[in-house]
């Protein structure tokens, strides 16, 4: 969870700074669509003949709308690596293999990405398996049996976690109708579910796996006309046929909400803060200033940190994650706690910041140095491809395209002490909220 | 084509551009890697200390020396102040301490380095060494060792539990964190005498690179010459004892799955040619966090039973996070190693009898022709991806310092993928790896059940839930019979609070 944390930071703060101002971003972006619909993107940067490739989908766990079928998105996303009839799985394993490429793919709420890192003079190669696993997919009844083992692994290598086990509890309990109520690993009981899904899965894949859901994010040693007659070449006779999927909005909440959670090792106590926030949109003003909220309130050098981690020693851990989501995901604020006895007392004082918040406008010159920091965060982690590429598939996949940076970091530039104030009034009010605590159960 | 593989030469051979020194440090030794093109400027301050070097009852001293140093407030700055400096400057500082190198690490944008150099030398210069942040420190080890380590991932657990087997009663012996009961011992009086002892002037190598003026170094060399002079005794390599047989601590647990990890010591390191040849062997066998890997294969992939399954010849800590080789982890001694990752309780004897199948088959047979063909051309260019960015590279410039690799150890990898042989590769497989004698460790529920299968070397038959081809069944059945025969007192079982204490 702490990773997920630092990745989500890492990933605000590559999507904040892109257009800080006309010029920051030091790459020509080049951005072409094919008739079918499918978006490429063109970055590129000087890199010693390495090039990053992301086959960005525009599909995550938020898109697993029918019951008993969460997880899918994940499966479906070990399913890619299956093969089809040219390139069977283990065909296409010892071409990756061949050229030294080091590829792997991830999913999230709102993503499913495909990416490998690999020297140019492949990328022909590249082009070719990945448009035709992304047309062709054909995997046996066995296989894909087989391979729901392995997502079952992979649960019960993260159930040892207790953040694992929290986030689970905390989603749940948070939201009523939405499909960010699971995780994106998905309910245990659908994963043992999951060998049952073969023809779901064909489903799965004819419905989302579509040129006008799919965006390609190439980045490094590229010139952008060879590519697209590359692209053009491999993805051209790819077929339209994207169905949106139903995803249910979720009601206003009501109410405050808390629970308990047991987890079956020993842990220090963590609580769980979180409030319904907001869908990303970088030209909402409020939601752009809780970005900056949650790092203002509750980072490195907020009052709160400073007493609970440094001066108190009350908390090991104090963090907020304020993610951009495709719809309305939680804004949490999440603490472990060394004393059992003081987690009511931290979480008051977590409330306590808030309220602060919400009555006084903050610093001017530490939301300045706010600024700075997100600026110089974005500048340094621009030095490979595949950092630029990772760095940008989020903001892809939930906005389509790379438009949104700049916009972000326009409006973030604007902000000030006033909207920071706005935000903290707007999205972290009790009604608004659930708190979960998780126990050891060893205590 | 040619164009492109010369760029990529060059940019490894980046790496080499440092003095091959002594092995003895000279005071102000240095290694550089400049990149006058990046914009930021890359610290690695590596000084010739680590959890070997912890005095006996004060395991995990050097470790909490170095969290002292980059967590911790200096004579100049509380804490709190050098994180209120840091901050715009989108700026940090850390340390990583290993059994045998402590490195202190940062990394800054040009436009920022005013304000943060200062920062940086000072904690490695003048720490205040305060309680308040010995308290701080400690507790968070304490926590790891206590809760995280022992309950939050298994496999880490494994991993601990394996070296701590395998290096008992050598320097290599604990885990760098220490154990519970010398970390709470540990009082400032402790940590000042370490840093004075070990983290000297004559103690360290200066690692400079990316795009930085030749300024700096003259700076950065006068200001670390103002640390107290002397350098601790050297250690000899640690000689673990010889195993015989299968050696095997079950830790018993309420786990939901079982994750074991194996291994064995082997006496080659980096830079030999027999190490190149290893890796092509143990690339196949199985390449980290990759399906070229044929454990992976035999075990995920065709079977189903976990998420992945590796073989290391060189320590990789962090396994779980990271998908290429963390650098500044570097060891005298290395061992082979087996990573299963958790599979269902019911399947672990089944899974270690797979793993140690493939091993013997590979040790006893040699890669194919084919095998290594495709495995010498993935590595050639799979290990471009070890080190894109400068502070990656600069940590393998310091690697190569301490296996005194002359050139770069990334560019004599690729070149070797050239020169090395089929017969190179599996008479290294016959000289360094010898089937039969592996500690093996198992984290799993209902560990007396797992001992005396073990013990009885009884076969483990395996149930699917879905159908698998006829020829995996047929395969299954010579694995679920492969001996692997264990002596009772060769079987230990301990209770997950028994550790670490």
């Amino acid at each position: 969870m702490k990773q997920r944390w630092l990745y989500l930071a890492a990933a605000l703060t590559m999507l904040g700074s892109g257009g800080v101002a006309k010029g920051i971003f030091p790459y020509k972006v080049d951005t072409r669509t094919l008739p079918n619909g499918l978006k490429v993107i063109m970055i590129p940067m000087s890199s010693p003949g390495l090039v990053a490739y992301y086959s960005v989908v525009r599909t995550g766990s938020r898109d697993e709308v029918e019951a008993g079928k969460s997880g899918f998105a994940h499966f479906f996303e070990h399913m890619m690596f299956r093969g089809t009839k040219k390139y069977p799985g283990s065909v296409y394993d010892s071409i990756v293999t061949s050229i030294g490429a080091s590829a792997n793919a991830f999913t999230s709420d709102d993503i499913t990405a495909y990416h490998l890192n690999f020297a140019v003079e492949d990328l022909e190669k590249v082009i070719d398996i990945e448009s035709d696993r992304f047309q062709n997919l054909d995997y046996s009844k066995e296989e894909f049996q087989t391979e729901a083992g392995a997502i079952y692994g992979e649960y019960r290598k993260n159930v040892t976690s207790p953040f694992a086990v929290l986030d689970e509890k905390m989603r749940d309990l948070a939201f009523d109708a939405h499909t960010y109520k699971h995780t994106t690993i998905g309910f245990e009981r659908d994963i043992k579910a999951m060998p049952e899904g073969f023809e779901y899965s064909h489903s799965f894949f004819h419905r989302f796996y579509r040129p006008e859901n799919v965006v390609l994010l190439i980045v490094g040693d590229i010139k952008p006309d060879a590519v697209m007659k590359l692209v053009a070449k491999y993805y051209g006779g790819w077929k339209k046929g994207y169905e949106a999927p139903n995803v249910v909005p979720e009601p206003p909440q009501m109410g405050e909400r808390s629970a308990d959670v047991s987890y079956q090792g020993k842990t220090l106590p963590i609580i769980d803060i979180a409030y319904k926030g907001d869908a990303f949109n970088p030209s909402n003003r409020t939601y752009v200033a809780a970005v900056m909220l949650g790092d203002l309130a509750f980072g490195s050098t907020s009052d709160l940190y400073k007493k609970l981690y440094i001066q108190e020693q009350r908390v090991d851990i104090l963090d907020a994650s304020i993610p951009m989501n495709r719809d309305m995901p939680l804004f949490e604020i999440l603490a472990r706690v060394k004393k059992e006895e003081d987690v009511p007392a931290v979480r008051d004082e977590v409330y306590n910041a808030i309220a602060t918040f919400q009555s006084t406008a903050v610093d001017a010159k530490r939301l300045g140095d706010a600024k700075k920091r997100r600026k110089y965060a974005f500048l340094m982690n621009l030095d490979t491809p595949n950092k630029v590429a990772g760095g940008l598939a989020y903001t892809v996949a939930i906005t389509g395209g790379m438009e949104a940076v700049n916009a972000l970091y326009a409006e973030i530039d604007k902000l000030t002490p006033d909207d920071i104030m706005a935000a903290a009034k707007q999205y972290f009010s009790p009604e608004r909220r659930s708190v979960v605590v998780l126990k050891g159960a060893g205590q | 084509m040619r164009i492109m593989t010369l760029t990529l030469a060059m940019a490894l051979l980046g790496a080499a551009m440092f003095t091959i020194g002594e092995a003895a440090v000279k005071p102000g030794d240095a290694v550089l890697l400049p990149v006058p093109t990046d914009a930021t400027i890359c610290f690695r301050i590596w000084f010739k200390v680590g959890s070997q070097n912890d005095p006996s009852g004060k395991e995990g001293l050097a470790n909490i020396t170095a969290a002292m140093l980059t967590e911790a407030s200096t004579k100049k700055n509380k804490y709190e102040q050098i994180l209120d400096k840091l901050y715009p400057l989108a700026a940090s500082y850390d340390a990583v301490t290993s059994v045998e190198m402590t490195v202190v690490y940062g990394r800054v944008h040009r436009d920022n380095l005013k304000e943060y150099y200062p920062l940086f030398v000072d904690a490695i210069t003048a720490p205040a060494f305060e309680q308040a942040d010995l308290d701080r420190i400690k507790s968070e080890v304490l926590n790891f060792l206590e809760n995280t380590l022992r309950y939050s991932s298994d496999e880490e657990l494994g991993k601990a539990v394996l070296y701590d087997d395998i290096f008992a009663g050598t320097p290599y012996g604990h885990i760098t964190a220490g154990t519970i009961g010398s970390v709470k011992s540990i009082t400032l009086d402790d940590v000042k005498e370490f840093y004075k002892k070990n983290f000297t002037r004559d103690n360290l190598v200066i690692g400079l690179g990316g795009g930085y003026q030749a300024s700096l170094l003259t700076t950065l060399r006068k200001d670390l010459a103002g640390l107290p002079p002397g350098a601790p005794q050297p250690i000899p390599p640690p000689q673990p004892a010889h195993i015989e047989g299968f050696r095997v601590t079950i830790v018993e647990k309420d786990a939901p799955a079982a994750a074991i990890s194996m291994g064995v010591p082997i006496d080659i390191l980096r830079g030999s040619k027999d190490w190149y040849a290893l890796a092509i062997a143990n690339s196949w066998l199985g390449e980290h966090r990759n399906s070229s890997s044929h454990l992976y294969q035999v075990i995920r992939e065709t079977r189903g039973l976990n998420y992945g399954d590796y073989s290391y010849i060189e320590n990789y800590p962090r396994g779980g996070m990271l998908s290429k080789p963390p650098q500044n982890v570097c060891r005298r001694k290395q061992i082979f190693e087996i990573w299963i990752r958790p599979v269902p309780l019911e399947t672990a004897h089944f899974a270690m009898r797979a793993a140690l199948r493939e091993y013997r088959r590979l040790v006893e047979n040699g890669m194919t022709k084919a095998e290594f063909n495709l495995t010498k051309n993935f590595l050639k260019k799979y290990v471009l991806h070890y080190a894109p960015t400068t502070m990656e590279r600069l940590g393998y410039a310091l690697d190569d310092r301490f296996y005194g690799i002359s050139g770069s150890h990334l560019a004599k990898f690729r070149s070797m993928m050239n020169t090395l042989t089929l017969a190179d590769v599996n008479r290294a497989i016959k000289k360094h790896w010898h089937y039969g004698n592996m500690q093996i460790a198992v984290i799993t529920k209902d560990a007396k059940a797992l001992r005396d299968a073990l013990v009885a070397d009884s076969p483990s038959p395996i149930a699917y839930k879905t159908p698998k081809p006829a020829s995996v069944l047929e395969e299954d059945k010579q694995i679920e019979a492969f001996p692997v025969k264990a002596t009772p007192e060769n079987v230990k079982i301990v209770e997950v609070k028994e550790l670490f204490n």
